[in-house]
């Protein structure tokens, strides 16, 4: 407290000196957000749109909004003509997986591509990746379909895991398992 | 209930805050030289981050998202944080001056601990931050949860740190090096929890 | 004020990470590969410069018994400003640091330096700490960076270069050990770094004291 001074003005000074740091700082945010945000917005919906178009032959014509889903994961469902694209959200080892499944009128799987996780580099991001070796693993997806539990090989079923990416491969197959069902429930 | 107990298992063992996720590495190796000390700073932890998780899903919910400012988490939620750390520091000094005693020097280091910000920035990612009074649960147990993994994870590194430092290492990892390195074989152990699911 | 000892301290006598113990968390958690280090390196300097400018540039202003409060609110402003701009032009890092940006905020290097250097001394002054104190963390998150994904994933520059931004496969791919990704290995890795810069540190000391017994 400077001399002098009363309790009354030292609160304010120091409320004053925080309160217009912050609002100046809140000011630089909201500028930088006006600038970004429509960016980041377009970022994504290019995106869903690039994972859509990359599981879904011929794209989508509308989006589905009463769809029946019993494991909670499936968040949207696309329809085009030559089948759906739904976006699914399973549990990985980090955090939530996006991806988006493409499933063919006959209730196959036509591809699927991961739009965002946060799975460790080198093992569970192997999944998401376009290496050699991330595309194997997307790709042997292809062509199943609902009759069967889609399971990794260490629990019985035929989807040859990732090294060392059990639980990311597991939740990928949770996700394309529960993307089947939905579809199957759509008719 | 399973959803909590999930919670719980995934915090304390399979997804344990500082061996699994890092956070709050630098009060984990900074404050785990004696176990005393080192549970006294888990309980402040666990502490904060619960209430931590419930004010700024409070703020978020009733604060930020009606109004748009989604941008501004980062900055609202460290200073929720920082204001409950003074507050917490000045009520416990206040009505349980034994346990501020205990707790004291450590309570101003929470602010700057990541796991908090960290659990608060998780809990709306995770899609825990709606007006709802079940989200609002589980991001408060996800708080409390958070925090005695931090517990669990600090006071086994203290007990083994308390024998590592009486051995002799080789003359350049003496201190921090062999700490570390102890951290690591703990991480090891836990990473036999990896599996570990409930749903 | 010295650039070339600032630059020194910075990189090796007071670097952040090896002697100083700051901002572990993001050393650990996300140096997997070289992409990610350099990204983290670069934003932390970034941040940790202006942060420091503005500081010092104030610290007449801010009241004592507010400073901290003060200090952490222009961090946390200039580090969303980051992120969003990350997330806007860079969106590859961005995902692929995740919540660890905006925990930049509570990375100790920061606020330590705020509080141990800008707020006593000069706007130049501090910003050269800053860019010394950043490209010191950088470096050895690097260094760190480089050994986790060599020894773990067998490759080198991964985000950055090769095939899809693999990286350039260096170990076959049925060797490397890829615990040292996971949390285990960062403590291990981070361990035997702290250890060589140790005993490098010593080396130099006993150097010097030679020569100084020889004059």
């Amino acid at each position: 407290m400077k001399q002098n001074e009363s309790i009354v003005m030292y609160v304010l000074r120091l409320a004053g000196t925080l309160f217009l740091i912050t609002a100046v700082v809140a000011a630089l945010l909201a500028c930088v957000n006006a600038v970004t945000a429509p960016v980041i917005e377009e970022l994504n919906a290019a995106k869903t749109q690039e994972a859509i178009s990359a599981v879904l032959p011929g794209g989508f014509d509308t989006e589905i909004t009463d769809f029946a889903d019993e494991t909670g994961i499936v968040s949207k469902v696309y329809q085009g003509a030559n089948g759906y694209a739904v976006e699914v959200g399973p549990g990985g080892f980090d955090n939530t997986i996006t991806m988006m499944v493409g499933v063919d009128n006959e209730g196959k799987v036509l591809g699927i591509s991961i739009v965002s996780h946060t799975e460790t580099a080198g093992l569970g991001a192997v999944a998401a990746a376009g290496t050699p070796k991330g595309i194997a693993f997307r790709d042997q997806f292809v062509g199943m379909g609902a009759e069967n539990d889609i399971l990794v090989e260490k629990d019985g079923g035929k989807v040859d895991a990732i090294t060392g990416a059990t639980i990311t491969s597991r939740a990928i197959c949770v996700g394309v398992n529960a993307a089947l069902d939905c579809v199957a429930g759509l008719g | 209930m399973e959803a909590i107990l999930g919670i719980l298992i995934a915090a304390l063992l399979s997804q344990n805050f500082i061996l699994v996720k890092f956070y709050g590495i630098c009060p984990f190796m900074g404050v785990s030289k004696k176990i005393d000390t080192a549970l006294g700073m888990g309980v402040a932890v666990t502490f904060v981050m619960a209430l931590a998780s419930a004010a700024c899903w409070a703020v978020d919910v009733f604060m930020l998202q009606p109004l748009n400012l989604g941008y501004m988490q980062t900055v609202s939620f460290i200073l929720v944080i920082a204001s409950l750390v003074q507050v917490v520091e000045m009520f416990l000094k206040k009505f349980v001056p034994a346990l501020y005693k205990a707790l004291g020097v450590f309570l101003p280091l929470i602010t700057t601990n990541c796991a908090v910000l960290g659990v608060v920035l998780v809990n709306a990612q995770n899609g825990y931050h709606v007006a709802d009074a079940w989200q609002f649960l589980l991001s408060v147990v996800n708080g409390a949860a958070g925090g005695l993994g931090f517990t669990l994870a600090i006071v086994l590194f203290a007990s083994v740190r308390e024998r590592v430092d009486k051995a002799e290492p080789p003359e350049c990892f003496k201190g921090f090096p062999i700490a570390l390195i102890t951290a690591g074989l703990l991480a090891l152990a836990f990473m036999g929890f990896s599996g570990l699911k409930i749903f | 004020m010295n650039f070339k000892k600032q630059f020194m301290e910075g990189l090796l006598t007071k670097n952040p990470v090896t002697v100083q113990l700051l901002g572990m968390c993001s050393t650990l958690a996300i140096t997997t590969s070289l992409f990610n280090g350099i990204g983290m390196g670069l934003a932390v300097t970034i941040i940790l410069t202006c942060s420091n400018v503005l500081i010092s540039a104030l610290r007449k202003v801010i009241p004592n018994q507010i400073r901290i409060a003060a200090y952490i609110t222009i961090i946390a402003g200039f580090v969303t400003v980051v992120d969003l701009l990350l997330k806007a032009y860079i969106p590859a890092l961005s995902e692929s640091l995740g919540v660890f940006i905006p925990l930049i905020v509570v990375n100790c290097i920061v606020l330590g330096r705020a509080e141990a250097f800008a707020s006593k001394n000069g706007v130049l002054a501090s910003a050269v700490d800053g860019i010394c104190q950043g490209i010191g963390y950088t470096v050895a998150l690097v260094i760190v960076c480089v050994i986790r994904e060599l020894l773990g994933s067998g490759t080198f520059g991964g985000g950055l270069l090769g095939e899809g931004g693999a990286g350039i496969r260096i170990i076959p791919e049925q060797f490397p050990a890829m615990q040292i990704v996971m949390p285990v290995g960062g403590f291990l890795v981070l361990g035997f770094v702290l250890a060589g810069s140790q005993a490098l540190m010593k080396r130099m000391n006993n150097k010097s004291k030679k020569k100084e017994g020889a004059k």
